[in-house]
């Protein structure tokens, strides 16, 4: 009987790879380019990340494997290239880095891709909640062999902080606010003196940080007072407020951008046309502000409608089409994976979906058949 | 000032006149020049075109309130004549030289390419600096489009090539022995262009020297040529001003690099900043930046040091550590962004990062405001007494110096003044500045509230600010005569002129000459007032005569001034006033609610009884009874009759009684009610309330009477007399109209049961009631 061979660890198929792993072309591709000597610790010079982080108007020429190649460089966030310059500049200050914005405007996004970029690694990462405790920012310990041995350096488990400290690189804590002032605290002595003490260890009783270590943490802006930060802690911070995307030509290309890639990734051969991105992004935008472009006004639903909840619409669309329709992503396919996108927990929402429908969308069905097809579907979907 | 023949004006005879400021800093090129040919006794000659040169005549069909004479500033006038770095923003090359390099304003760009260029050492010599700029230049016109053509900038060049050119020849110079100072984009002017330049219009032109501001040269007063920073440029200017061993090392340079600063049109204003040497005395003890930095750098410094300094005074919690943070963060952005040293750019984007926790909107709006504050500053500059000033501009701020109100003129921000008047000096800034207010001299922003009452019966309060306005209107005045009090009298002593039969306005003049203390006027003005009240017939003058009298009363008890002779002016006022009711029975529409203002005054001044000997109330009981009666309009019927209710010479169911007579008249004559109703509201309230019962009825009365029609032409008045009420009182009458028809009000309400059967049970009935009274309505 044929024995089935076990794919190699390394050769899995991934649902998502870490963003060095996936860009690793266009981080070898820059890193070979660099022109100018990176901070210590730094896989690039800052000037490279921010080219891995904006795109680069020309491919980069490299040799790889003895060959010449062009490898592009993408544009990994949409917005304001000034508020990238100065998380990087941030990050190879004294200060840490702190992402502040609505849900879905790309702090996490951005997060990885600077430590991936930086540090080569962007999986060193805490997830903060109400149940995170100081140990899973220090350290931990591995209580059996604690009980059997003592305390020793092979029994200490380093948190995601203590490795990147003892490698130079950057830790990524994610929706800080979530955590409890207490434990959000223990990061005060580890921003300032860049070390742990670890005083069950009287021989090892210290881990410094190397140059390069740094904090990237993200924190939602509407659950900001939930846990705000101690006003010592905020010192240590830059804050850097991450817009929700204003105009609509970047927000069509985020959704582009992002959508062919999840659609790529979940092996989806669909593909979302001009017109029916268009419409989604208008849709958001306008719903957004409560205002339309020619100036017609109508009352904001209470959802946060970002760009990330478009391109969830957009990929909903998407797969609904494959499975269900014929394959081809049509205007009215956003409209039905709409309604549950700005109607959750509001039902006020509803009656703002059918005030926009009835006021805006229908007007605008007269003269354009992309929107007769959105405003049929999403009328009959609510 | 230009006063302009032939160009747009309200009228032939009139001619136009446009104030145009030609603003200088420190630091402005045209400035820099003017000191610098000084110093080497070089002549200087203006070559450009005069502003007014490109204004252009009205059209015939221009209607009346279109022709205002513009205020402009010499760089605002986009349409004629626009700055060059507004061509150059728009040129092709420009455009794709910003996208390349990742600017993302004109300033950025500016400040990258030529301002950091300079102190950074990027060009050597100045002559590098000037053919970098050159070769800028010249990339920016050749894709600039028609644009020069279109917006002015042709006409400019034709005049400054032609001004070059008879400069010239008038000296007989040969062209290397004069020097140009001009926008770079003019260097590459059509010097075969035979057309001639456009003439000036004819007319007189004055010219001046007024302080000016920061604030006024910024962007964020609205200036089309502003810089957006005067005090940090300014702190950049000055830190390149103290290098004195660049400046020994380039002497033989032909200019030291300061003189090519920024915005070689941007015209600005020369101004002190009596804060910026606190600011460096505390740097220098810091030590500042290292010797071997740029320029730029100390600025840096300074100019956080500032911001966090005035976030600090206005709250924010800036500590040292931040301002460290900040200036590291700017550099690290600079060498990022791939510049010698930071850019005001870099310096906004670090204070924002480093000491902003949130968004910047909300959570940063102090720094914000800090970092706006700083960056502009707030001095105003002052004229050399050496230059010569017209003596009316000089008496002006003797007088502030004396008075202790020069701080006004110190900082571009609004000054609160309190003024006691029972103080000499509170009195005596309280005329001074009642005769700028006379002068229209812009000082004043608000003055105290016009009516006198007893709140600033001793006590004004005033707000004041600078604008270079100031100066400019003080010029004008000029003509009025030599100092503050002389043009203040000569202007009342035309006006007096004007409107000698005028009741109102020469009583209004006279109580303006009593807070402006001219005793001189005071004793003409009373006669001119006894005079103009006796011949005066009009209702409406002889009341605002008798308004500002009394307010005059109240004035003369506080300036112990002759009560008797004001009371006896005011007694005059107020007999003819009387009189003069009879007139108004018949009054048009589009004049009634005016009137009724002045009646209610009137009979305010009736009942008060302030004068040392009172009014007599039954001349106007009288008056307002026999204009009842000969009134022929409804609205002044109703008026006379609310007016008779207030004054308790008629009983308030009288009124009712009046109303509801409308109910049973013919529907020619129920239509009208609606009027009346809104007459008696116009002026009565309490009288309303103390028979409102029966006014209800009354109503109720008409209501039901009235067949549809007369109902639907009657309402808006109705509703009308009912908007005139307050919402409490509006209520009062809703509580009687509920008590009418039986439904108990609030009170009832309240009693609802708690539990909710026996709530159900209490509202159904409720309910049962309103639809059974429902159901005997008609319509």
């Amino acid at each position: 009987m044929a024995k089935t061979k076990e794919p190699e660890p390394s050769k899995q198929e991934v649902l998502r790879e870490p963003a060095e792993v996936q860009y690793r072309a266009q981080l070898a591709a820059l890193a070979q380019r660099d022109a100018d000597t990176p901070p210590a610790s730094w896989k690039l010079s800052p000037r490279s990340v921010l080219a891995y982080v904006v795109g680069t108007a020309k491919p980069l020429s490299v040799k790889i494997d003895g060959k010449t190649v062009d490898v592009p460089i993408t544009r990994k966030f949409f917005g304001d290239d000034a508020l990238v310059e100065r998380a990087i500049v941030t990050l190879a200050s004294e200060r840490a880095l702190l992402l502040v914005g609505e849900p879905g405007t790309g702090k996490s996004w951005l997060s990885e891709h600077l430590a991936a970029a930086i540090s080569g690694c962007s999986t060193l990462t805490i997830q903060g909640t109400a149940g995170t405790t100081e140990d899973q920012i220090k350290y931990a310990w591995n209580i059996a062999r604690v009980i059997a041995e003592g305390p020793r350096p092979d029994n200490l488990i380093p948190s995601p902080t203590m490795l990147a400290m003892r490698t130079g690189g950057l830790v990524r804590f994610e929706e800080i606010t979530r955590c409890v002032p207490d434990v959000q605290d223990a990061l005060v002595s580890i921003l300032s003196d860049k070390n742990i003490a670890v005083p069950e260890l009287p021989d090892a009783n210290m881990v410094f940080a190397r140059p390069g270590f740094n904090i990237i943490a993200t924190a939602n802006s509407r659950d900001q007072g939930v846990n705000e930060l101690s006003a010592a802690l905020k010192r240590r911070f830059n804050y850097i407020h991450i817009p929700v995307v204003g105009d609509h030509k970047t927000e069509v290309a985020i959704v582009r951008d992002r959508s062919r890639e999840l659609l790529e990734r979940y092996k989806i051969p669909a593909r979302l046309e001009e017109p029916v991105l268009n419409v989604l992004a208008t849709v958001f935008r306008e719903m957004r502000s409560g205002m339309t472009t020619d100036g017609t006004s109508f009352p904001k639903p209470s959802t946060t409608l970002s760009t990330a909840e478009a391109i969830g619409v957009a990929l909903d669309a998407a797969i609904h089409a494959r499975y269900f329709g014929s394959g081809a992503v049509g205007v009215a396919d956003i409209a039905r994976n709409l309604v549950g996108s700005i109607v959750k927990e509001d039902l006020g929402d509803l009656q703002v979906l059918k005030e926009y429908l009835a006021v805006v969308a229908k007007k605008r069905s007269a003269k354009d058949a992309s929107w007769k097809e959105f405003h049929e579907a999403a009328v009959k979907a609510l | 000032m230009l006063g302009l023949a032939g160009v747009a004006s309200p009228a032939p005879d009139i001619p136009a006149r446009f104030p145009v400021w030609y603003p200088l800093l420190p630091y402005s090129p045209e400035y820099v020049a003017i000191r610098e040919a000084a110093a080497i006794g070089a002549e200087v000659v203006f070559i450009d075109l005069p502003h007014h040169a490109l204004i252009e005549p009205a059209t015939p069909a221009a209607p009346a309130d279109e022709l205002e004479a513009p205020e402009d500033e010499a760089g605002q006038a986009e349409a004629t004549a626009a700055s060059w770095e507004a061509i150059a923003v728009e040129s092709s090359f420009y455009q794709a030289m910003a996208k390349a390099a990742g600017y993302r304003s004109w300033d950025e760009a500016w400040d990258s390419m030529f301002e950091l260029g300079l102190s950074s050492g990027r060009h050597a010599t100045h002559e590098e600096f000037r053919r970098d700029l050159a070769h800028f230049c010249a990339a920016v016109r050749a894709t600039s489009g028609d644009r020069p053509q279109r917006d002015g900038t042709i006409p400019r060049e034709r005049h400054m090539l032609q001004a070059i050119r008879r400069g010239l020849a008038a000296r007989r110079l040969a062209p290397a022995e004069a020097m140009v100072v001009c926008g770079g984009f003019h260097l590459f002017l059509d010097r075969d262009d035979a057309e001639p330049p456009p003439e000036p219009p004819k007319g007189t032109s004055f010219a001046t020297v007024v302080p000016y501001s920061y604030f006024r040269v910024s962007e964020l007063a609205g200036y089309g040529a502003g810089n957006r920073a005067p005090k940090y440029y300014q702190t950049v200017w000055e830190q390149l001003d103290r290098r004195p061993a660049a400046k020994k090392k380039k002497a033989d340079e032909p200019a030291s690099p300061k003189k090519k600063t920024r915005k070689p049109e941007a015209p600005a204003g020369e101004a002190t900043e009596g804060g910026g040497a606190q600011v460096v005395a505390t740097d220098k003890r810091r030590g500042g930046a290292a010797p071997d930095e740029p320029p730029h750098v100390d600025a840096m410094i300074e100019h956080v040091s500032h911001v966090l300094s005035r976030g600090r005074r206005a709250g924010e919690m800036f500590t040292a550590a931040d301002a460290i943070a900040t200036t590291q963060h700017a550099r690290m952005l600079a060498a990022l962004r791939g510049r010698p040293a930071p850019a005001l750019d870099d310096i906004r984007d670090a204070l924002i990062s480093c000491c902003c926790k949130g968004r910047p909107e909300e959570e940063g709006r102090g720094l914000l405001r800090a970092m706006a504050e700083a960056e502009v500053g707030t001095a105003i500059g002052r004229v050399t007494p050496a230059l010569g000033r017209l003596p009316i501009v000089h008496d002006f701020h003797e007088q502030l110096d004396a008075l202790d109100l020069g701080e006004v003129m110190g900082r571009d921000k609004r000054m609160h003044v309190t003024l006691d008047l029972r103080d000499d000096a509170g009195a005596r800034r309280s005329a001074f500045l009642h005769r700028l207010v006379k002068l229209a001299v812009p000082l004043v922003e608000s003055a105290p509230a016009a009516t006198g009452d007893g709140t600033t019966l001793f006590r004004e309060k005033w707000t004041l600010a600078w604008s270079p306005a100031v100066d400019a209107q003080l010029v004008e005045k000029n003509l009025y005569g030599d100092t503050i009090e002389a043009a203040a009298m000569a202007q009342l002593e035309e006006e007096i002129a004007a409107d000698a039969r005028h009741a109102g306005a020469t009583a209004g003049r006279l109580r303006a000459s009593v807070a402006m203390q001219l005793p001189r006027v005071v004793q003409r003005l009373e006669a001119a007032a006894r005079a103009a009240i006796d011949e005066d017939r009009r209702f409406n003058s002889q009341c605002e005569a008798l308004v500002h009298l009394l307010v005059l009363d109240r004035l003369a008890i506080q300036r112990d001034l002759g009560r008797p002779a004001i009371a006896d002016l005011a007694h005059r006022a107020y007999t003819r006033a009387c009189l003069a009711i009879g007139d108004l029975g018949a009054l048009p529409a589009d004049q009634q609610e005016e009137t009724i203002g002045h009646l209610k005054s009137l009979a305010e001044a009736a009942v008060a009884g302030d004068l040392v000997e009172p009014l007599d109330r039954a001349a106007f009981t009288d008056a307002v009874t026999s204009a009842a009666l000969a009134a022929t309009v409804p609205f002044m019927q109703g008026a006379f009759a609310g007016l008779l209710a207030e004054l308790k010479v008629i009983d308030p169911a009288d009124l009712a009684a009046r109303v509801g007579a409308f109910a049973t008249s013919h529907p020619a004559r129920m239509v009208v009610a609606g009027e009346f109703l809104d007459g008696a509201f116009a002026v009565s309230k309490t009288s309303l309330l103390l028979g409102a019962d029966a006014l209800v009825s009354a109503i109720d009365e008409l209501l039901r009477a009235a067949p549809w029609d007369e109902f639907m032409t009657l309402l808006p008045k109705v509703r009308n007399a009912f908007e005139r009420l307050h919402e409490r009182q509006r209520l009062a009458f809703a509580d009687r109209v509920a008590a009418r028809y039986g439904l108990a009000g609030g009170e009832a309400i309240a009693e609802v049961p708690v539990t909710s059967d026996g709530a159900a049970a209490y509202l159904a009935t409720l309910d049962a009631r309103v639809a059974a009274i429902m159901k005997d309505w008609s319509f």
